[in-house]
């Protein structure tokens, strides 16, 4: 007998709104399927109507983890538009500050892999360490979390020698905690027992899926951003990528450990050899019509920004591509004969943000089948003409 | 692999200070260039609203009061702020800023209106350059 469990849009297993819905058999998981709309915050549209400085720290706000990720993608998008090369002092502190995003965030997706495999030692001591780069992060930029470096042509601080001698002195610490953490992942069995085998995705549905960032690697495809197309100074920086063949949750584990090597390596390299110089160019405050898409190396995967302005300080269009939406089409094929008691750990390992990906709504009538996509003001009309008409609660039947 | 990699840690953990600070009690000091919240320097401030075109939270209001004795008013709306500093990147009055950030980070209340900080002031002159006129503040 089949039965669909709908897991979301409010779930304790899902840190985010969104509504997961499984046609199980027993324990087993037939098929899996999506639905997003609950974090909408029209952040397209709100970009249209605010100047390209403002819009640098709208892009920002778009994710709390990946905060840089977006705001480099569109800054990098309208130096693009406005035809400005940033110096190289500036590109390096901002490939810094790139990297300890990366650290941070993928000690913080260990943690959760961690916590979601009942392993809640583990996520308290990758969080502690997790601290020293948060701390780094405040002492270059002035902030935890939105850190605001980026300014349309460069970055906004420059960083001293004591900045640089404490960063390079706790890179040590974290590097030591990393080995610590591998070691740990390898040798742990019940840890290990608990990842291996669970998600799995073979190296051909992660290709024809467009499967993104560590999700991809784990499958052994080699797709980074930060090689195929070299953005900032990426092209001279040293640095391997890491892949994994195990196709499961435990390579994405291993992964991330070592891109938290190949991070420390790189940002080694950054602070030893920074260029002297400005920090930034000066913006001119219109773009010449155009249109660019520009593509960054995010945390979770490619993030792709494509914007196009029309000679005013405004961009006429801005549309986000964030990485978790390139893995939702993977995730289903994930879950898909896995277990009940696997989805946190199968959907947490793509790393989700779901209000990165939440862009438009788009209205599907389960009846019929057909798809709309309406404005916000339509769907509030259409939810309180169907409440009047009948609540819900009486008679209803799901998915009402 | 061995069971049970991660007691010793575990056990060498009881031994040593708690790695989190009790907040309301003991609290932790922000580095120095911390973005806390913007204040003006009236004196200094030439009414150009460079930072109120450039706030991204749309926080900053300047209005005219007295336009025969160039009199104007700012109000800073901390309830919107972000903490990006935008403002003080834009205020284009040397050597020192008219606008600036300071350190405050506890700004919470129980009403949004309380947080609004506004200044008075008459629109200041900006100087004839000087050729020595003290080092430049780095342009970022």
């Amino acid at each position: 007998m089949k039965i669909q469990i709908p897991i979301g849009p409010q779930h304790p297993a899902l840190k985010e709104p969104i509504s997961l819905r499984m046609t199980v058999d027993g324990e087993v998981i037939q098929n899996a399927d999506l639905r997003l709309g609950y974090n909408h915050r029209g952040l397209e549209r709100l970009a249209e109507e605010k100047t390209w400085v403002q819009n640098i720290y709208l892009m920002e706000r778009i994710c709390g983890i990946c905060s840089h990720s977006h705001a480099t993608c569109y800054v990098q998008g309208v130096e693009m538009l406005m035809d400005l090369i940033p110096p190289k002092r500036g590109l390096y502190i901002r490939t810094l500050v790139s990297e300890l995003e990366r650290v941070h965030s993928h000690l913080l997706w260990l943690g959760i892999a961690g916590h979601e495999a009942g392993f809640d030692s583990f996520f308290m001591y990758t969080w502690r360490d997790r601290e020293i780069v948060m701390d780094l992060l405040e002492i270059i930029s002035g902030n935890r979390v939105h850190y605001s470096i980026n300014s349309i042509g460069g970055v906004r601080r420059d960083i001293d020698e004591s900045q640089k001698k404490k960063i390079l002195d706790s890179l040590d610490t974290l590097r030591e905690r990393s080995l610590f953490y591998l070691k740990i992942g390898a040798s742990e069995p019940t840890f290990v027992a608990r990842l291996a085998g669970v998600g799995y995705l073979s190296k051909e549905s992660a290709v024809a899926l467009c499967a993104v960032g560590p999700t991809a690697r784990a499958s052994s495809i080699t797709r980074d951003v930060r090689k195929d197309d070299p953005y900032a100074v990426y092209d001279e920086v040293p640095f391997d990528v890491g892949t994994a063949d195990t196709c499961d949750v435990l390579g994405r584990t291993v992964v991330r450990v070592k891109e938290l090597l190949e991070s420390y390596k790189i940002i080694e390299f950054l602070m030893k050899n920074l260029p002297s110089g400005n920090i930034t160019v000066k913006a001119p405050r219109k773009a010449k019509p155009n249109e660019v898409i520009s593509r960054y190396e995010a945390p979770r995967g490619e993030n792709i920004h494509y914007i196009i302005s029309n000679g005013t300080d405004k961009p006429e269009r801005l549309k986000v591509r964030a990485p978790t939406l390139g893995n939702y089409a993977a995730t289903i094929e994930m879950l898909k004969s896995g277990f009940i008691a696997d989805i946190p750990l199968i959907f947490a390992a793509i790393d989700p943000c779901i209000c990165c990906a939440e862009r438009s709504v788009e209205l599907v009538d389960a009846r019929s089948g057909d798809a709309k996509t309406v404005r916000m003001s339509e769907l509030r009309n259409k939810a309180n003409e169907r409440f009047k008409k009948d609540p819900p609660k009486r008679n209803g039947i799901w998915p009402f | 692999m061995r069971p049970a990699a991660f007691v010793p840690e575990l056990l060498r953990h009881i031994f040593k200070k708690p790695a989190t600070v009790e907040y309301p009690y003991k609290k932790l000091g922000v580095p120095k260039d911390f973005r806390g919240t913007p204040f003006l320097h009236p004196e200094l401030c030439i009414a150009c609203r460079a930072c109120e075109r450039d706030c991204a939270a749309e926080a900053i209001e300047i209005t005219a009061v007295n336009e025969a004795e160039k009199r104007f008013q700012m109000i800073i709306h901390n309830d919107r702020c972000i903490h990006c500093a935008q403002c003080v990147d834009s205020c284009p009055v040397t050597p020192v800023k008219a606008m600036d950030i300071d350190m405050r980070y506890e700004n919470a209340d129980f009403n949004r209106h309380v947080l609004k900080k506004s200044w008075v002031f008459v629109r200041a002159v900006l100087k004839p350059k000087v050729a020595d006129a003290g080092p430049k503040p780095p342009t970022s």
